[in-house]
């Protein structure tokens, strides 16, 4: 089924980023996704950025689809089946959120009370939703050391106690998340990643998104820090498009 | 009374249970097909590969509408040369892999098959059938000329057996099947042509507009085909195309199949279906009083 649904608002975030506001009435839960089509281009998967009444989708412009998308106007229709996936566990508990360039989309519907935040992009106008937190609770990294620490989304995470925290939740490109997994590797933490990859169906069937027999539509794309360790093929192998195996 | 067996062969190939992964559904990657046999699949069939790499289409490559499911993958495949690997590790589960290959002519699944014989798989299915790329499939899958050079080329070039996944796209199903009769098995029957529009886009909504319908919607026509063919032709026969359930397997079965394919019904039931479906077979056989598979097999044949 392919909901249609008009927007409310389209909003800038940063130069590469805006957010589609819009009411759909249905259950999703934070790191849920949906299949968002553009007639005529192309489907991507997308995370929602808001998960109660109101729902947000939260668009980084780098293709045909995702450009389109991002200048769709309020009043004007979007098309999308979900959602889909599995969601981040809740808890009860102080929990800190990890999000690398657009990652913090999916990790938005998490901010609460108990929530800090680690954000990281290549320059300071790049970062997402860092305005969400607290300002003695968000740690922020850039490349070029234009905003925050200058360095990656682990050199940011070395300056907290990572033990501190109920849950970790972290959203990004599978080798930034290679770096962060490398860097807590056996660590006492509780740790869930939410996974990207080609993804063609969106529900179990290509194959095109799967990591070591596990797909990330229907098995993820959330998975916790144990099983993303048992992963022989997570950030080290991929197929492309065609199935082909490319090696990062 | 002892515990029903559900074992089955295809000619020399022994399978564990009938329930055999169709070609297209999560076996691209090596280790998702080795993952589907250690949850329950007998055996399973590649994505079909082809000379060259190919992306396939564009998403939206699948529409949706509970039962209705239609794709357009567009073939997208490694190419030969490059697909050894991922067969070398779903071999590593022990159960057979069949490998599936497409080709335009007659040289070119020659060719398909003596590299899938090298890479070690237990057969190969020739995909004469696939509903939604020009070239290839169904124009092949119809032209019963055509299907006998292929058939006959590929059988007098490899040791290994070689199926025939037909098309129910075509007017007289049974003299494709009598051409593809020199193949070891019959598969049949592969997607029926459909179209999904989106009324408030008011487009087609897969990207190749014209996809291949699967599931539940086209069981009653797999059955037909299958119990029209084993009603003509005495050829071991692979039913596939909306098998969910056990009871659906016994209808292809009683049609007179000697195996099955699941493919959609991952959709619904995830990888687990296999296990499900052995499990539900077994429940079957044995409150019906049966021990073997063979007991029931094409009885409606009589």
């Amino acid at each position: 089924m392919i909901n249609s649904i008009r927007i409310l608002r389209n909003e800038i975030n940063t130069p590469t980023v805006n957010s589609l506001y819009f009411h759909w009435d249905a259950m999703v839960e934070p790191g849920q996704f949906v299949m968002v089509w553009v007639p005529g281009i192309s489907e991507i998967p997308m995370s929602l950025s808001l998960t109660g009444k109101e729902k947000c989708l939260t668009v980084k412009k780098y293709g045909d689809t995702s450009n389109a998308l991002s200048k769709v106007e309020p009043g004007e229709r979007i098309f999308f089946r979900g959602p889909y996936g599995k969601p981040f566990t809740r808890v009860k508990g102080k929990t800190l959120l990890v999000g690398g360039g657009s990652g913090m989309a999916s990790l938005r519907p998490l901010i609460d009370k108990n929530a800090s935040g680690v954000v990281a992009a290549r320059s300071s106008d790049e970062l997402l939703f860092k305005e969400l937190f607290a300002k003695d609770r968000i740690t922020v990294a850039t490349d070029d050391g234009s905003e925050g620490i200058k360095g990656n989304i682990v050199d940011a995470m070395r300056e907290i106690e990572l033990e501190a925290f109920e849950m970790i939740y972290v959203c990004g490109p599978e080798r930034m998340i290679k770096s962060i997994v490398d860097f807590v590797s056996v660590r006492k933490i509780n740790m869930e990643l939410s996974l990207e990859r080609n993804m063609k169906c969106g529900i179990g069937i290509c194959d095109s998104c799967s990591i070591d027999g596990f797909q990330l539509c229907t098995d993820g794309p959330t998975f916790n820090l144990s099983t993303v360790l048992t992963m022989k093929e997570f950030g080290r192998t991929k197929l492309a498009e065609s199935g082909k195996r490319i090696w990062f | 009374m002892s515990i029903s067996d559900i074992s089955t062969s295809i000619g020399n190939i022994h399978l564990s249970n009938p329930l055999i992964l169709a070609s297209g559904i999560l076996d691209e990657n090596g280790h998702t097909m080795k993952r589907i046999l250690s949850e329950g699949a007998a055996a399973v069939v590649t994505k079909s590969i082809g000379m060259e790499e190919r992306n396939g289409y564009k998403p939206p490559i699948v529409a949706t509408d509970d039962p209705i499911f239609i794709n357009a993958v567009g073939l997208p495949n490694p190419g030969i040369n490059d697909v050894g690997e991922e067969i070398k590790i779903a071999r590593e589960s022990g159960k057979p892999i069949i490998g599936s290959i497409f080709g335009k002519d007659e040289n070119e699944f020659i060719h398909l098959a003596v590299k899938m014989q090298e890479y070690g798989v237990s057969a190969v299915e020739l995909n004469l059938s696939c509903p939604h790329v020009k070239g290839f499939g169904s124009e092949i899958g119809g032209d019963p000329t055509l299907v006998k050079k292929i058939v006959k080329g590929v059988k007098g070039s490899i040791s290994i057996p070689a199926w025939a996944k037909l098309s129910p796209n075509v007017t007289n199903l049974l003299d494709i099947a009598i051409a593809a009769s020199d193949s070891d098995a019959l598969v049949l029957i592969n997607t029926v042509r459909g179209m999904k529009i989106d009324i408030y886009s008011g487009r087609p909504v897969l990207s190749n507009k014209v996809g291949g319908l699967s599931g539940s919607s086209i069981k009653p026509v797999g059955i037909r085909c299958v119990y029209e063919v084993k009603s003509n032709l005495d050829i071991p026969v692979i039913g596939v195309g909306g098998i969910e359930s056990a009871l659906d397997a016994v209808e292809y079965i009683m049609a007179g199949a000697t195996a099955v394919q699941i493919g959609t019904a991952l959709w619904k039931y995830g990888r687990a279906v296999f296990s499900k479906v052995s499990m539900e077979l077994v429940e079957f056989m044995s409150s019906e009083g049966y021990e073997k598979i063979e007991e029931f097999r094409g009885i409606a044949l009589k």
